[in-house]
Parts: C-alpha cells; structure tokens; sequence
C-alpha cells in the first residue's frame, strides 16, 4: 500500500511539474525557436487549397460576434463616418504598376461577388456571415503587381491602446484564391464600424486574425521585414503564426 | 525467479516515453487553447443552445461550470483559478496545469502543434516499425480473444485463480491498448485536423463527419478525457502490477513473467 501511496504521490507532482517546467523552456529562447518548427510544416502540408464550405440563407448568423479591436476612434475616421465614407480612399501602391486610390463609390462600381462562409477565430468560436464585395485578385488586375512583388500587406485604420496599427498579410497564391474577398458588405447590409467598415478582409480558409478590418492601404511588397516588428502581421508581431490556416 | 522475455523492442520503448512527454504537453497547451474560448457545442457555428460545457465565472471570485444545462460551483477548480502569476482570475483550467502557466494563446498553440507532430511522428513510427518486425500481431485484437475478456477480468477481480491463456499481451492489455492505438487516438487526430480552416476547405466532409467545427472542438476534447482516463488505469495497473518491473521493462525491454501473464509466450 506504501508503494501504490508512493506511486500516487510521484505521478501528482510529475503532473504538477509539467506547467512550471513547461513554462520555465517556454520562455527559453532555443525551445521556443524549436517548437515553432511546426509551422512551416503546417504551411506546406496543408497550404491555401481548395475553397471553404459555402453555407445557405438559413445558415446565417444575423448577430455576427465580435473580438479584437474596437473601430478606429481617430478624427479621420471620425469623418468618415460622418460623411459616410465619401472621403475614404483605398490607396493600393508598392510594387504595382498602377498605383490607385479608390473611393468607396468606384469599389461599388466593380464587379461584386457573395460568399456565405464560415469565420473561425483563433480563439475557438465559429460564425456563418454572408460577405459581399469586390475579389481581392479582381483589385489586383487592376493595379498590376509587378514580378517583384512576393506579398500582399493590408494596412488597417485601427490601433491598440499602444497605437502599434493593425496589419496583416498574404502571399501572392493567398492572394488569388477565389474566395479571397474586400468585403464592403456583411448579412445584406454595408459593413458597419464595428464589422470594419468601409472595407475588411475576408479570407475564409485563415483563422480570423488574417481578416484584417477597416483596410485603407494596401501595399505590395517583395517582403515584410521592414513593415512593424517584421512578422507580416499585428498579432504575428504578438507571436502567432503567419500561416493563419490551422 | 520468473523468466525474463525481451517484451518491448527500441522503437515501441522510444515512442512510449516520447509519448509520455508529448501527451502531458498536449493535454496541457490544449487546456490553453480551450481557456481562450472555455465553452463546446455540439454544433457547426457557435451556438449557446448546443452548448455541452461551459466554465465561467459570474461573479469575482466564483468559478461556476455548466454541464449539459446543470450548473456547479467549481470555484478555485474552473472558472476562478489561478492565473499563473500568484493571483486569481476569471480563467477556465488553472494555471498550474496549462503551458504556459499565464493565459498565452499563442505559446499554448506553439506548443500544442509541436507535440501533436511529434505524438504523430512516434505512433506512425512504432506502427511502421511494428508492421515490419511482425511485432503488431502480438498486439492485435483477435476474434479469439475476444471470450477470454470476460475470464481475463474476473482474473483481476479475483473471481479465478487462473488467468486464461495467452501470448504476450492478455486479452484486456490487447482490447485496451487496441481502442487507445487505433480508435481513440486517430479520433484526437483527425478532430484536431477538422478544426483547421485550411484542412476544412480541402476536405469538408472530414468536419462534416464530426458534425461541424465546434462539434469537432467537442470531440477533441472528449478524446482527450478519455485518454487522460486510459492514463489513470494505465499507471494504476503499473503501479500495482509489479511496478518496478514494469517500469524497467519498459527502460530495458526485458520483462519478467508474473504470475498473471498466464502460460506465456
């Protein structure tokens, strides 16, 4: 009976032991290196392929949820509000051949496609929305990505409580998947500020940090490097992964 | 003194304690993952009216979990734990059971697909290795071990002085280790494959299969109790089974016959 008590005791305290342990080599600098080997594996395996699920009328979540960040609350975006986004410009420029901005108004004008798909957040939670607006790879034939440009850096009008902006970023296959969307519509209705009006990323095959809200520049770029902390994205920069696939 | 057999070659010996290592850092980065949305569905979409479990904490300083609809109060267990950090916090799984201790997302998922590659890795190694060698049909449940359970069982509880015959595993190590191998762990796998949205968008039938993304979150999670549950049965039978021998058996790979393992190999 002592031994089973001893054997009792020692599996508990390895099983105590594991957290501290683990959070002592998570804060080591090669462990952490090492365990984010997973990650390019992840990428190649299961890569951007194929198209998410699109889901029916009934599918619809009307009270879409929300996390992250709150609307932008600075006097710009104040204006726009104001004026209903008749100021707003999309400036798209970097490695292109045509820079552009485009007021709301022109995005409209383009030709509009309607996914019904599922958001998944990072977090765990799922919701069905039915986006609407201009595909991201109809924008791109526009402007021309020249042969240098390796990805696609949307900049957005929101910041943290630190002011570091939001961003976000796809490489150029990302970019031409078909359901790869600038949503200016959610549920049948305009984007309101809280869903990231006048325009957010959708991207339906990355977990919802990759679908930045309240875009105003996009940026081709040959690499992130340079942009903020380098990691190709605000929560990236915050140590989660740039494959937002899994 | 019993004989000794060479029960558990290099490869099985390896997987095993690797196993140990990426089981206990799975179970606890998945509890970090589960805290940053400590509820389940058994649905596709979120849904409050599917909900199966949730842990949450109404008020500072109360911890409560739901259950099927019935609400108990869990504080200082789930809900209202410590944070990791010395103090107290609206958490679902404590902080001394979560890598990283402090609620870290992103870590806990760093950490969750290392381990799960490697989990992954070691099981398709011992089950290659195992095919080749031939080792796998010691361990494959048979249609005719399937009337010795019961007599394997009534074994353990002392209902027969003698155990049935057998090879080198008993019937019930077989049906155990079986559902664990072969159901249960691919179960965890693929439920965890069917959360990824890129994995989802290649294969829609394999989250459809599992009635959905948060009804696959369940599943995981459920998985994950069952095997924590395997874990508990396994090491009470270590440990009250000839612990020293069994722990050395499985450092060495030699065994030595007790009593109970029948007429032996």
């Amino acid at each position: 009976m002592n031994r089973r008590l001893f054997v009792a005791s020692t599996i508990s305290s390895a099983l105590a032991a594991c957290s501290p342990i683990g959070t002592a080599l998570n804060n080591n600098e090669a462990f952490h290196t090492l365990l984010g080997v997973a990650q390019p594996l992840n990428h190649k395996l299961i890569g951007t392929r194929g198209l998410a699920k699109e889901y029916r009328e009934a599918d619809i979540m009307r009270d879409f949820p929300l996390t992250g960040f709150d609307p932008p609350s600075n006097s710009t975006y104040m204006d726009y509000l104001a004026n209903g986004f008749s100021s707003y410009r999309l400036i798209v420029d970097g490695a292109v051949e045509h820079r552009q901005g485009f007021s709301l108004a022109q995005l409209q004008k383009m030709s509009q496609t309607t996914q019904i798909t599922r958001h998944d957040c990072v977090e765990g939670w799922s919701a069905v929305g039915k986006w609407s607006g201009v595909r991201l790879s109809d924008l791109l034939d526009v402007v021309k990505p020249r042969s240098d440009a390796r990805y696609v850096v949307f900049h957005c009008m929101d910041a943290d409580e630190q002011g570091t902006p939001y961003y976000e970023s796809l490489d150029m296959h990302q970019a031409a998947h078909p359901q790869a969307l600038l949503a200016l519509r959610l549920n049948d209705a305009p984007l309101d500020a809280k869903h990231g009006a006048p325009v957010r990323l959708k991207v339906p095959t990355q977990l919802g940090y990759k679908n930045a809200k309240w875009v105003n520049h996009i940026e081709l770029v040959g690499s992130y490097a340079n942009i903020a902390m380098g990691k190709g994205g605000y929560w990236e920069d915050e140590g989660y992964e740039w494959y937002a696939g899994i | 003194m019993r004989r000794k057999i060479y029960r558990y070659p290099f490869l099985l010996r390896l997987s095993h304690w690797f196993w140990v290592i990426a089981f206990a850092a799975l179970v606890s980065s998945g509890l970090q993952i589960f805290n940053a949305t400590p509820y389940l569905d058994a649905s596709d979409q979120s849904n409050p009216a599917h909900r199966v479990l949730s842990i949450g904490s109404p008020a500072d300083g109360v911890g409560t979990t739901t259950l099927f609809g019935k609400t108990f109060t869990t504080t200082g267990w789930l809900g209202w734990v410590d944070d990791g950090m010395g103090g107290h916090a609206p958490r679902a799984f404590a902080g001394w059971i979560t890598i990283p201790s402090y609620q870290d997302l992103a870590d806990g998922r760093r950490w969750h697909f290392f381990f799960a590659w490697l989990a992954l890795l070691c099981w398709l190694g011992w089950l290659v290795s195992a095919a080749i060698k031939g080792s796998l049909k010691d361990l494959i449940l048979r249609p005719s071990d399937l009337p010795k359970l019961w007599p394997m069982q009534a074994y353990y509880l002392k209902l027969r002085k003698e155990p049935p015959p057998h090879g080198i595993y008993n019937p019930l190590q077989k049906a155990s280790y079986n559902v664990i191998l072969f159901v249960i762990a691919p179960l965890v796998v693929l439920s965890g494959l069917a959360l990824s949205p890129g994995i989802d968008a290649i294969a829609h039938p394999l989250t459809s299969f599992f009635g959905g993304r948060q009804f696959a979150r369940l599943w995981h999670f459920t998985g994950m109790i069952l095997l924590i549950g395997f874990f508990l049965i396994h090491t009470f039978q270590i440990a009250t089974q000839g612990i020293i021998n069994q722990l050395n058996s499985m450092i060495t790979g030699w065994y030595r016959l007790r009593e109970d393992d029948g007429v032996g190999p």
